[in-house]
């Protein structure tokens, strides 16, 4: 067993890789022993991956049904048998609520964390490469997503959609994009002019193939980690649309619509608004601590050597 | 006929408001097979007369001629076959993020040359890297390495024209001089055409057949190789720089 | 008694990619006079200079037998003791002048700086004291020179800056690394004349750090000759063309003369008993 890890780790760290993919699967392990001396990192991804088990795994791992109401064991404090963490005002197991819970969080920062990323560098990597007139509209055009604060234009966007979990996803991923326009753009400011693209260039590639081959490369680490860091962000705004009832619809467990329901009873039974704020809080920061982490691990500049 | 005409080439850059001249009403021609020396201090223009032949630096008067066509702007495919560069810093031209493999395949993607894997490993025997670097990425070499890589890659698409700008500058006296015997080789083996620009007299004088010497954008003075050899030079600045030249040093 | 002495000096950095030695086992004694410590890169010759002020920052470490600086141990030196020396009493000058100079202080009140925390002098003494200082380094309009912010100055003339600013508080050690690599050939034998002129008066220690022997040669002493960490070879300047490692001889040789002949230049031969 031991002989065979130790071979493995040998075939990542052999400085000749013989494949494209040992190279790069030997890029990604020397990168993870860089974030594993990081102990914040590590207790942040641990998090995140806690959070991944809990979704995958909620009918397994919850006690009760997150739906089914049982209004004679309403409002249980918590610790009481069968019912770690309490029960709401409608006897519901919190414990079950938030495990499933999980899941709505993971697919609104999933669906967001693809969209609106991808979105963002496409428009930042165009603007910044050509500069001149594209890149004054693109970036007028972020600026004016840019003046509004988020949870405002979420708000409209949902207002003028309607409420539900589809609709809060979308004014969500339309409301963060701009900001990775920008760290693309910036990034692409400073790429653009070096000689390696001079020197792609100089072999006839095309700016579609500079911008996807050569361009982008560059600017993923800082919006990965722009992402990761902005994904607390993203379960605010969720668990806030939640909060004002316009996004994920009662009786699905979404988190901040736990809150908004708890707050009823905030002083007499401080445990059904507490759980899920502390599950968000906790989700927050462990994509916070990863975020920080990352940034040491893949930002080019500490990372190229 | 000459194969690179360059007549009264000027270069402006605007920088913060400002028309900044960066080569003046400079002419040379360099003829096929031939290899010609650029040298001078920081700030010469010697670098942006490579840039300017390859649609790097804006051209603001005078023509340039690759075998008697004008350049048309911009360096297109067709051109990209004849004319290929060599930059100064090995660290930064190479792409941190692409492997070696990657980096010597993109030309031959992007002119559509099949046999790539032959191709990237007869390059690398060329330059004289071992074939296991490579998927390495160009963190993982020296700089001496990383340079063979770079000339490996301006030779993929077989040009004729090779443009050196400072090659071996950032690299230790030892891997220059072994740079400097590669160069000569793949001259010698391929017939190449070189136009190569450096600070240093010395490996300009070993290197090359011609050289003009210049000065705050213009061009100060043209000497062949015994000329300078003999320090027969017209011009003050050309001989305070063959003074100054590192191998005079040691002797003066 | 000797001004710096160095014993079985070892420089090594624990990296995840393992055990990395820089500098394994320096040995040398200097007065005060010029020593040249050439090499190419990664030969330690930097990481030798740095571990002198005890620069090197985690994760690499410094050991030796023995590292004294005018009698007194600068491997048990206190981090407040260190300071005091860096600076008064041993100088460094680097290689780009744009890095090491602050970019939005003139250079005026970089000089007077220390003179005014350190030395606690009047604005007016620092001033002259400055201005004195430049004219040392044969900066021609030293008043213009003082008004001026680090990137309105050529590479040349902040070089001469960054020499007058180290030499102000009259060290008796000063280490240069490769003062002028980044400068115009023209350019670096003006810097190197001043330099070697302001050592010999004032009888300072010089370490001179250079990847270029000839330079080196021409300028020190005594050269201490580096590769992978160790000293090869050690020679006075004069007997260079004598050399008997085959390194030595190899670096002397393998660079391009005008009117040289134009056959390959000779290489090193990197599977050499001496080079593993």
């Amino acid at each position: 067993m031991s002989t065979g890890m130790s071979q493995i780790t040998t075939w990542l760290r052999d400085p000749n890789p013989t494949s494209r993919r040992q190279a790069r699967l030997g890029q990604a392990f020397m990168a993870w022993l860089r974030m594993r001396r990081n102990p914040l990192a590590m207790v942040g991804l641990a998090i995140v991956a806690v959070l991944l088990v809990m979704a995958a795994f909620a009918p397994w791992l919850a006690p009760h049904d997150p739906i089914t109401q049982d209004l004679s064991n309403r409002l249980l404090p918590p610790l009481t048998p069968g019912h770690l963490l309490g029960t709401d005002d409608f006897g519901r197991d919190i414990l079950s609520r938030i495990l499933y819970g999980s899941r709505i969080t993971l697919f609104i920062i999933g669906l967001v964390a693809v969209t609106a990323p991808v979105f963002g560098l496409l428009v930042g990597t165009v603007a910044g490469y050509f500069g001149g007139w594209t890149d004054e509209i693109l970036m007028r055009i972020t600026d004016i997503f840019l003046a509004f604060p988020k949870l405002i234009l979420a708000l409209a966007l949902v207002a003028v959609l309607g409420p539900g979990m589809e609709n809060a996803i979308l004014a969500i991923a339309l409301t963060s994009w701009p900001p990775y326009a920008r760290v693309a753009r910036a990034e692409t400011l400073t790429v653009r002019t070096s000689d390696y693209i001079a020197a792609v260039r100089l072999q006839g590639a095309g700016p579609a193939r500079i911008i996807l081959g050569h361009v982008m490369p560059m600017c993923l680490p800082s919006v990965i980690i722009r992402v990761t860091l902005d994904m607390a962000g993203v379960i605010l705004i969720a668990a806030g649309l939640g909060f004002l009832g316009l996004g994920v619809q009662p009786p699905l467990p979404e988190w901040g619509a736990m809150i908004s329901a708890g707050r009823k009873y905030l002083f007499e039974q401080w445990w059904v608004a507490t759980m899920p704020g502390l599950a968000i809080f906790i989700v927050s920061l462990g994509f916070n601590l990863l975020g920080d982490g990352l940034r040491d691990v893949l930002d080019p500049r500490s990372a190229g050597r | 006929m000459a194969l690179i005409e360059i007549d009264n080439l000027s270069v402006t850059f605007l920088s913060k408001g400002h028309r900044v001249l960066a080569v003046k009403d400079v002419s040379l021609a360099v003829e096929a097979r031939e290899s010609f020396g650029l040298v001078g201090e920081s700030g010469s223009g010697k670098s942006t007369i490579l840039r300017a032949i390859c649609g790097l630096a804006p051209v603001s008067g005078g023509a340039i001629r690759i075998d008697g066509q004008p350049l048309d702007r911009g360096a297109g495919k067709g051109f990209a076959r004849r004319v290929q560069m060599v930059f100064q810093d090995p660290y930064a031209s190479l792409h941190p993020r692409h492997t070696i493999d990657r980096t010597l395949s993109e030309p031959l993607a992007i002119h559509g040359i099949g046999d790539t894997d032959a191709r990237v490993m007869r390059a690398l025997d060329d330059v004289g890297l071992p074939r296991s670097f490579r998927f390495r990425f160009p963190h993982q070499l020296s700089g001496g390495q990383r340079q063979r890589v770079a000339i490996a890659r301006a030779l993929m698409l077989e040009p004729e024209i090779l443009l050196l700008d400072e090659p071996t500058s950032a690299l230790d006296a030892s891997v220059q001089a072994e740079t400097l015997n590669l160069l000569n080789r793949l001259r010698a083996e391929r017939g190449l055409t070189f136009l190569m620009v450096s600070h240093d007299l010395a490996v300009i004088d070993h290197m090359c057949d011609r050289i003009l010497v210049m000065q705050h954008g213009q061009a100060v003075e043209e000497l062949t190789r015994d000329q300078l050899a003999g320090a027969q030079m017209k011009t003050d600045y050309a001989r305070s720089l063959f003074a100054a030249s590192a191998d005079r040093m040691l002797a003066g | 008694m000797s001004l710096l002495s160095v014993k079985n000096l070892r420089v090594s950095f624990d990296t995840e990619a393992g055990l990395v030695e820089a500098v394994r086992g320096v040995s040398f004694e200097l007065g005060r006079e010029r020593l040249g410590i050439v090499g190419e890169s990664g030969s330690g010759k930097t990481m030798t200079g740095r571990a002198v002020l005890r620069l090197i920052r985690p994760p690499g470490r410094i050991e030796a037998d023995r590292m004294a600086f005018d009698g007194q141990d600068l491997m048990r030196a206190t981090e407040r003791e260190m300071r005091a020396l860096r600076g008064p009493r041993i100088a460094m000058v680097m290689q780009d002048p744009k890095y090491s100079l602050n970019p939005v202080m003139k250079v005026g009140a970089q000089l007077m700086e220390g003179l005014r925390q350190r030395d606690r002098l009047s604005r007016m003494e620092a001033h002259d004291k400055a201005i004195a200082a430049l004219e040392a380094v044969q900066i021609r309009d030293p008043g213009r020179v003082m008004e001026a912010y680090p990137h309105e100055l050529s590479g040349g003339m902040g070089q001469r800056v960054m020499i007058a600013m180290m030499l102000i508080p009259n060290p008796d050690l000063l280490i240069a690394d490769e003062p002028t690599s980044a400068l115009d050939v023209t350019v670096q034998a003006e810097v190197l004349a001043i330099l070697d002129g302001l050592v010999r008066n004032r009888g300072m220690g010089l370490i001179f750090i250079s990847h270029d022997l000839r330079l080196v040669a021409r300028f020190c002493d005594r050269v201490l000759v580096m590769y992978k960490g160790k000293v090869v070879e050690e020679l006075a300047a004069q007997d260079l063309m004598q050399a008997k490692h085959p390194y030595t001889q190899g670096l002397l040789n393998c660079l391009p003369r005008i009117g040289g002949p134009r056959q390959p230049l000779p290489g090193l031969d990197r599977n050499a008993d001496w080079a593993v």
